[in-house]
């Protein structure tokens, strides 16, 4: 933290100044009426030169000595004035010698004594009214001052001014007020920035929703597009995705849960493991575009699987394959040490530790990660785009061939891919022709697609949260 | 050791030697698994080097061969099937940039507000139910952005604008700010977790406000993370691909303006690969221009890596 930042200077003269406190003050830019308004700041004036004219202690009308203002301000302030002038919190008087009436000191200007009330304090009457022995009340202040000017203690020259501060020391200060507004704002502007993501979320499901009920119905999710994808609903296209996830899972599943397995119990902490762990974030980060790429150059060409369900499946693994990957390791984590090292003790290697104790112990973790995986690439559309994504595949309407369409070397429909389909390359359904029942409105089944693909996307996501929470309500350790 | 009984301290074990030969038989499966898992283990590098490969030996013939890789990346012409056919990215590179950066100038404030008023300030349960909520933003996929860009956004600024498209940088922007928010709020609120709980005391104990510790404690400690997290943010936004595609109007120019159409470099692939002829010119330079979008990703990952734990793979917290 930088030592000049104002905050903390003004923290280092305030603590300087009460070491000094009560007597001269040299430096004090602790200055309150700036930091809150609410602690009230009286003024009264004395003028030494008004030769005994007498006055209210206003500006225009100054009193002519301090014994004068200190009896006007225990008449204000004092124990029988009415509630308003009670001197309470950090409020403060302060009594400034001027040049004559109407003549305004220069403002800002340190008071040349200092002097304190509290309350709560204990030291007794005689005290100085310094901050370290201030006096206990309103009356016992004014009496010290007057004693101290009869005294001839205090010289007030023209322009300088005598503070009587109070100081209760359980309320709070001007500075802890500022800082819980500071706090309330700075609270209020982060719930905002929170919200601002939450509305948006629940704005686009209600939306969706609301524009695609029409068109939700049983038989939008089990019938087969028709009628050059007019009419009929989404089961060609949804089976399609059950596919790829199916066959995307099989081939990401045992490796990314080994992967993780090595990552966590077998990679050492060297150089070698940063690098995997580099790769496995990096393998993340690539664009899907990029993935698809990937499965055209790699699958589709290089494998000479052609475009087809498991070249496109394939690529999907590829991708998700960090997500399961990083899920299986946090899940390997949380198993703690003592169970492997008590398992070890028994005399078991390190792969039937691993099989008999941390998987089963982490394979609630496990499944989180794989069904995350499960729901990203149900929702992916770029990586299938060249590797196995249909415009239209001629399925059959009943038999077996309703519930297995595709054939693993043929390319097949996938909802996310039809949607983009429906979206910018479908013409809709003539009006005659939604007029003679033969068609569904475009917009309907846009939003119907639109619906059902993030129904099952987040229906999967629930899944995995709720398992998740599930699994942290009933951790064993 | 003093709990071994007296009489065996001195004594050496007898194995037999069957004893030896059966525990290496046993342990035979063990290896295998162990071989099987190692493998599985480094297949992330493998990967890695596999899409790295693969992406440049479809574009390699083009890249090493006829192409002007200077005009490549300082023409805007951008006309593949033209003739000649021009193949210039800058206006497809400052689409890119435009959309990443408008989107990041709204997602980089609100990621990293909500990442601090989830780790500290809210309440166990207001923080799971958010948690939820911003991992359920992180679920939809990209086509779906793409589709309420699209049919949503789209009507809406052409009203609110007056401008004579919606699909444009404005809305590509904002598309790509709330699918990119999630990942810098889990990433901020790592990173401000990771900052030790006797920071906070500390703080707390000089009289230090939430806020206070927020801004001259977590900040100045977890700063690393949250440049992590920003970085992991503006690599979401760079290789976003569907729903740029549908949002961002898809017009070969360089942005004056928020209400501009631009085309990215990665709708470009998306949207012309499908109709170049394999092995063609045009065909090698998408690949070629999945290569720059592969370095682009990995030196933002690897940055953000560096970035939180260091050169030497040390926390940095």
């Amino acid at each position: 933290m930088s030592s000049n930042s104002p905050e903390t200077s003004r923290r280092a003269s305030n603590r300087r100044g009460i070491a000094r406190l009560g007597t001269r003050l040299d430096s004090d830019s602790l200055n309150a009426s700036k930091l809150d308004s609410r602690a009230a700041l009286y003024r009264y004036y004395l003028c030494p030169l008004s030769n005994g004219t007498p006055g209210d202690g206003t500006l225009e009308r100054p009193w002519p000595s301090l014994a004068d203002v200190l009896r006007d301000i225990g008449r204000r302030h004092g124990g029988d004035a009415p509630s308003v002038g009670k001197l309470a919190g950090y409020d403060r008087v302060e009594i400034c010698a001027i040049n004559g009436p109407g003549d305004e000191p220069p403002p800002g200007k340190k008071p040349r004594y200092a002097f304190y009330v509290d309350p709560l304090g204990t030291s007794d009457e005689e005290g100085g009214g310094t901050a370290l022995a201030p006096w206990p009340d309103l009356e016992a202040a004014l009496a010290g001052v007057a004693r101290l000017d009869a005294a001839g203690g205090l010289p007030l020259q023209i322009g300088e001014h005598l503070r009587l501060s109070v100081r209760e020391v359980f309320s709070a200060t001007p500075i802890d007020r500022r800082k819980r507004r500071h706090e309330t704002v700075a609270k209020s502007v982060f719930l905002l920035m929170t919200l601002l993501l939450v509305i948006p979320l629940i704005a686009i499901l209600a939306h969706l929703t609301v524009k695609a009920w029409p068109v939700l119905t049983a038989s939008f999710v089990f019938e087969n597009p028709k009628n050059n994808m007019t009419a009929g609903g989404v089961w060609a296209p949804l089976v399609g995705t059950f596919y790829l996830v199916f066959f995307s899972l099989l081939a990401a599943a045992p490796i990314g849960v080994l992967a993780g397995v090595y990552l966590n119990e077998y990679a050492r902490d060297n150089w070698f493991t940063r690098i995997v762990n580099l790769a496995v974030v990096n393998l993340a980060g690539v664009p899907s575009i990029v993935h698809a790429l990937f499965g055209v150059g790699a699958f589709v060409l290089f494998a000479g699987m052609g475009e087809s369900v498991l070249a496109a499946a394939f690529t999907l693994a590829v991708m998700t394959l960090p997500v399961i990957i990083t899920s299986t390791k946090e899940a390997l984590a949380s198993v703690p040490m003592a169970f492997r090292e008590a398992c070890w003790n028994m005399g078991a290697s390190r792969w039937q530790t691993i099989r008999t104790i941390v998987l089963p112990n982490s394979i609630s973790g496990i499944l989180t990660g794989v069904i995350l995986q499960v729901s990203r690439a149900a929702g992916e559309t770029a990586p299938i785009l060249f590797t196995g994504a249909a415009f239209f595949v001629n399925v059959p309407n009943k038999g077996l061939g309703y519930f297995f369409p595709y054939a693993l070397d043929k390319s097949c429909m996938a909802l996310s891919y039809h949607l983009h389909v429906m979206l910018t390359q479908v013409k809709g359904a003539s009006p005659e022709q939604i007029a003679a029942g033969e068609g569904i409105p475009l917009e309907h089944l846009q939003y119907g697609t639109a619906v059902v693909l993030i129904g099952l996307v987040l229906a999967v996501n629930s899944v995995s949260i709720g398992l998740r929470v599930y699994l942290r309500s009933h951790k064993k350790w | 050791m003093s709990s071994i009984p007296a009489s065996d301290a001195g004594k050496p074990r007898e194995v037999s030697a069957m004893h030896r030969l059966a525990a290496r038989l046993r342990s035979v499966p063990e290896l295998a698994i162990e071989v099987l898992i190692r493998l599985c283990g480094y297949s992330a590098i493998f990967f890695v080097f596999a899409i790295f490969f693969f992406v440049l030996r479809e574009g390699a013939p083009m890249l090493f061969g006829h192409m002007n890789l200077w005009s490549f990346f300082t023409s805007t012409d951008w006309n593949p099937v033209g003739e000649p056919p021009r193949y210039g990215i800058l206006a497809l590179l400052s689409g890119t940039i435009a959309v990443t950066a408008f989107s990041m100038l709204i997602a980089v404030p609100l990621g990293l507000g909500a990442a601090v008023y989830v780790s500290e300030f809210s309440s166990p349960k207001i923080k799971e139910i958010l948690k939820i909520t911003i991992e359920m933003l992180a679920a939809i996929p990209s086509i779906v952005w793409g589709f309420i860009a699209y049919m949503t956004l789209n009507p809406l600024i052409i009203q609110l604008t007056d401008a004579p498209i919606g699909l444009n940088v404005l809305n590509a922007g904002i598309i790509l700010a709330l699918m990119s928010v999630p990942v810098i709020v889990s990433v901020g609120e790592d990173a401000l977790k990771a900052v030790p709980d006797s920071y906070r005391e500390a703080a707390l104990a000089l009289g230090a406000s939430r806020w206070e510790i927020v801004y001259r404690v977590l900040f100045p400690a977890a700063k690393n993370g949250l440049l992590a997290a920003v970085l992991l943010g503006v690599g979401r936004a760079i290789g976003e691909t569907m729903a740029v595609l549908m949002a961002s109007g898809h017009a070969n120019q360089i942005p004056a303006t928020l209400l501009d159409p631009v085309q990215t470099l990665t709708a470009t692939i998306a949207a012309e690969l499908g109709e170049t002829n394999q092995g063609g010119d045009h065909y090698r330079v998408l690949f070629v221009i999945g290569i720059l979008l592969f370095a682009i990703a990995f030196v933002v990952n690897l940055t953000a890596d560096l970035v939180v734990k260091g050169i030497r793979g040390k926390q940095n917290v």
